[in-house]
């Protein structure tokens, strides 16, 4: 947890909640764990008011509490969490690309509730999406249920993981244990009676969920009755789960650059039928068949059996190794081939990627290709950069160096004798990917911390300007609504001055452009975190395994 | 051979001295049979064949040839003297030359094409300064060897004979002309060879075939990229490139993160296996850090909310902003 990320979380906490919300906040981040009445001591908060800021944050899973020992409820601030708060568009946005307006809607109720009552978020979308059509088309809640429904069961939506009982003192109210995980996505039985279309995901535990869920629905709503009784279950949006979808995205886009457009909807594909069934962090995902993918794709696509076979053995042949096939089992006259995506090396090749663009614009091509050099060739020295390269000496030290000090490259100390003197000694430079991604990441908080400061500032600065937009606009409309005259409006409207247009213009594409970037740099982000989870669990499966061979002796 | 060699040695101790005849005499079967036993010869070797010659004459003879350095002393396998025949063919240019001249010269020529420092010549030698310094200049006006600038360090001279080609780790191949690094003829080539196969890319992704087929017709061999940069005249400064070159400019388009290299097996050539290579794009757009003045800019660790250096007032941002 470094200072630029607690400095960009208490900017998106204030963003999102307000300053008080964000005064708490950073308390708990900046100090750790802590009880509220220290929380209300240090941040001269009244008691009230911190309450409900931790009421916020813990209902967006940014803030949990545990009773320790002693019995004292503690309060714990995750500033992952926080950081996720400038995800938001993107998983909104993925919402509306996979599942239209409604579902567009449903995500941005439920990311701006936290946890939500199903009925009410249904309620809201329905009033939104009507105002939306301009109130002559009369919108059904069964469309904004029905999508509910299939984002649940392709488990975008999950239920709210009951709290853990006091008594048992179970660590955390978001870990979702993987036994209860399919508890997690049980729409209650009710909701199947009103003839909402059924989603095409995970049809087959619907019918044991009959009988087992029987008691919770305590009314049968019949027909398009608005209201029905689900008080006891709140529903959040599964950020895993969006997480999984953006990290796909990210695989086929690379795969679509680096084979073609075919090439990655069948990566697609096969992602998809895997999405449900691979764990988030595994490293790759269930192998499949060559017939189930097959079966798989999407028809528009026009692939015969010949070309997806074709298809697949260029995917597998490929530089970045994100497809691969793991045995062939013989059927009948042609081969199969049990085929999996490496979503490890997947990540891994994106990450890297994205990395060498960073040396690409920041160092040139020539430091580009000692950076690339190194990451294929491992451990070089001076000399053999050079001649590899085929860059001057003394310019590639330039290079070598410049990158040396700004810790995108480092170097290793092998001494041939064991006093280390620097005539016996090499000195073979290395990348330690982990290290720049990690500097890379931080750089990335501050420059979007940096980004959101201006953002905020420039918004000040045209602070009176833009209220006084606003103010006109607002009574040009009401002039409008009500028949007043057009030279009336138009009177109004030259309120603002030619020079002020302008400038109202000029702030409109700033914020526009500022904000495009605050998104791309979260893409950004969001590449290099994938990296370093990967890491970071193979790190510890190492470990693991190395504990063990000792623990087995 | 024998014979030619023979008239050679007639003509010079002709020329060289006129000592008495059985002298020459003695000096011409020594010759001979050296010339026999290229390995060399040992003393004992040489009394069977010269049964009837006097020990001193026969010493006399030896030390003559010694002088003329028409033959070499050398210590054999068992720590035995032997008898060697030096290559008459260069003795020709040290006609006149004094002892420390053909033992410098001797030094030059073990190095080969690789060349020798002066200063491992004056540890071979032994001699001082001033007069190695002599002897080479000398050496060098009579065009017996020549004095070539390393490409290691501009400022080490290496001495070889005139006539060898030197070695690449003196030059540094085709990529230095006059022992500078040539970069613009190696950008050049570079971005050549690129052009090259992304247009082979390009003509194959148009084409209408199956995906295999299609990705095969992109990959390039290195004979045809050199064939395209023969043909295309660039090298008319009469540098010879070879296949070998143009796959270390392949190489580096490789660390460029521009192409990609696989191994096939060709069975219509001999080789058996020749290296593809293939025009490939980046498989990310430009990092989102770098699209904004951040990614690039030389004050960042400086730059702090309510600094000198801060996002509001940053005049970086402000210029990008309305870009």
């Amino acid at each position: 947890m470094s200072a630029a990320a607690i400095r960009l979380a208490c900017h998106l906490i204030q963003e999102h909640f307000g300053e008080i919300v964000e005064k708490v906040c950073r308390f708990l981040l900046e100090n750790g764990s802590s009880q509220l009445r220290v929380v209300v001591k240090r941040t001269n908060i009244q008691l009230s008011q911190v309450k409900k800021a931790l009421c916020v944050l813990i209902s967006h899973g940014i803030v949990a509490f545990e009773s320790t020992k002693v019995g004292v409820v503690e309060y714990t601030a995750n500033i992952n969490h926080c950081l996720l708060l400038a995800r938001y568009p993107r998983f909104i946005y993925s919402a509306k690309t996979l599942y239209g307006d409604a579902g567009e809607l449903i995500v941005e109720e439920l990311l701006r509730g936290g946890q939500m009552l199903m009925s009410m978020v249904v309620e809201r979308v329905t009033e939104r999406l009507r105002r939306a059509v301009e109130g002559s088309q009369k919108v059904e809640p069964s469309l904004a249920r029905g999508k509910f429904i299939q984002l649940v069961e392709a488990r975008f939506v999950q239920r709210v993981p009951d709290m853990p009982d006091p008594t048992k003192e179970e660590p955390s109210p978001s870990s979702d244990i993987p036994k209860d995980e399919a508890v997690l996505y049980k729409l209650p039985s009710f909701v199947h009676d009103i003839g909402t279309p059924r989603g095409k995901r995970k049809r087959e535990d619907k019918d044991d969920e009959q009988g087992q869920k029987a008691k919770r629905s305590r009314t049968d709503s019949s027909g398009e009755t608005e209201y029905y009784i689900d008080e006891d279950i709140f529903w959040q949006v599964n950020l895993d789960r969006f997480h999984q979808y953006l990290r796909d995205q990210e695989i086929v886009n690379a795969v679509s650059r680096s084979c073609d457009k075919l090439g990655s909807e069948i990566v697609r594909t096969m992602l998809r039928m895997s999405e449900l069934t691979t764990d988030k962090l595994a490293n790759a995902t269930a192998p499949m068949s060559f017939h189930e993918i097959l079966r798989a794709l999407p028809g528009n696509l026009n692939l015969d059996r010949n070309s997806l076979e074709q298809y697949l053995k260029v995917l597998t042949e490929d530089q970045t190794r994100i497809v691969s096939k793991v045995a062939e089992a013989g059927g009948g006259m042609y081969i199969v081939g049990i085929l999996f995506v490496d979503l490890k090396e997947g990540s891994v090749a994106v990450c890297l990627s994205c990395i060498q663009s960073v040396v690409q614009e920041r160092f040139g091509s020539k430091s580009h290709r000692i950076f690339k050099l190194l990451v294929l060739k491992k451990y070089l020295e001076q000399r053999q950069i050079e001649s590899f390269a085929l860059i001057p000496a003394k310019e590639a030290k330039d290079l070598l160096y410049q990158m040396f000090a700004e810790g995108y490259i480092s170097v290793q100390e092998l001494s041939k004798a064991p006093d280390h003197a620097p005539s016996r000694t090499y000195y073979p430079f290395f990348i330690n990917l982990r290290q720049v991604a990690q500097k890379q990441q931080d750089r990335c908080f501050k420059s979007l911390a940096n980004l959101i400061a201006r953002r905020k500032y420039e918004m000040n600065e045209n602070k009176r300007l833009l209220e006084k937009a606003q103010r006109v606009e607002v009574i040009a409309n009401s002039f409008r609504s009500s028949g007043a005259d057009e030279s009336h409006i138009a009177e109004i409207e030259e309120m603002i001055t030619p020079s002020e247009q302008e400038l109202l213009k000029l702030n409109k594409a700033r914020m526009a452009k500022l904000e495009t970037s605050e998104l791309q740099l979260d893409e950004m982000m969001f590449t290099l975190e994938n990296f370093l989870i990967y890491q970071q669990s193979s790190i510890s499966a190492d470990s693991k395994k190395a504990k063990g061979t000792t623990s087995n002796r | 051979m024998a014979e030619t060699s023979v008239t050679v040695k007639q003509e010079m101790p002709d020329e060289a001295e006129t000592g008495s005849s059985s002298g020459s005499y003695v000096e011409k079967r020594i010759l001979e049979i050296c010339h026999q036993d290229a390995k060399g010869v040992s003393d004992s070797a040489l009394q069977i064949h010269l049964p009837n010659v006097d020990v001193q004459e026969k010493v006399k003879a030896i030390n003559s040839l010694l002088s003329k350095g028409q033959i070499d002393l050398v210590q054999g396998s068992n720590n035995q003297l032997l008898y060697k025949i030096k290559d008459t063919q260069k003795q020709v240019d040290l006609r006149g030359s004094d002892n420390q001249e053909r033992l410098v010269y001797q030094i030059i020529k073990e190095a080969g094409n690789k060349g020798i420092w002066i200063r491992d010549i004056r540890r071979g030698c032994g001699l001082a300064p001033p007069p190695l310094n002599k002897i080479l200049k000398k050496l060098e006006n009579r065009k017996v060897i020549k004095a070539i600038k390393s490409v290691g360090d501009s400022k080490k001279k290496v001495y070889m004979l005139f006539e060898l080609e030197p070695d690449r780790s003196v030059t540094g191949g085709a990529w230095y002309s006059d022992q500078d690094f040539d970069a613009e003829f190696v950008n050049v080539l570079n971005q050549t060879c690129f052009k090259f196969l992304q247009e082979k890319m390009e003509a194959a992704s148009k084409l209408d075939v199956d995906p295999l087929l299609k990705l095969n017709r992109s990959y390039a061999s290195p004979e045809e990229v050199w064939k395209y940069i023969q043909e295309l005249g660039l090298l008319s400064n009469g540098v010879n490139l070879g296949v070998d070159d143009i796959e270390t400019i392949l190489n580096t388009l490789i660390y460029d993160g521009k192409v990609e290299m696989t191994v096939s097996v060709n069975k219509s050539e001999q080789k058996g296996r020749t290296k593809m290579f293939r025009a490939i794009q980046p498989l990310t757009e430009p990092a989102g850090i770098m699209r904004i003045p951040c990614g690039v800019c030389p004050v960042f660790d400086n730059c702090y909310e309510g600094g000198a250096v801060s996002p509001s007032t940053c005049i970086y941002m402000k210029e990008w902003m309305d870009y």
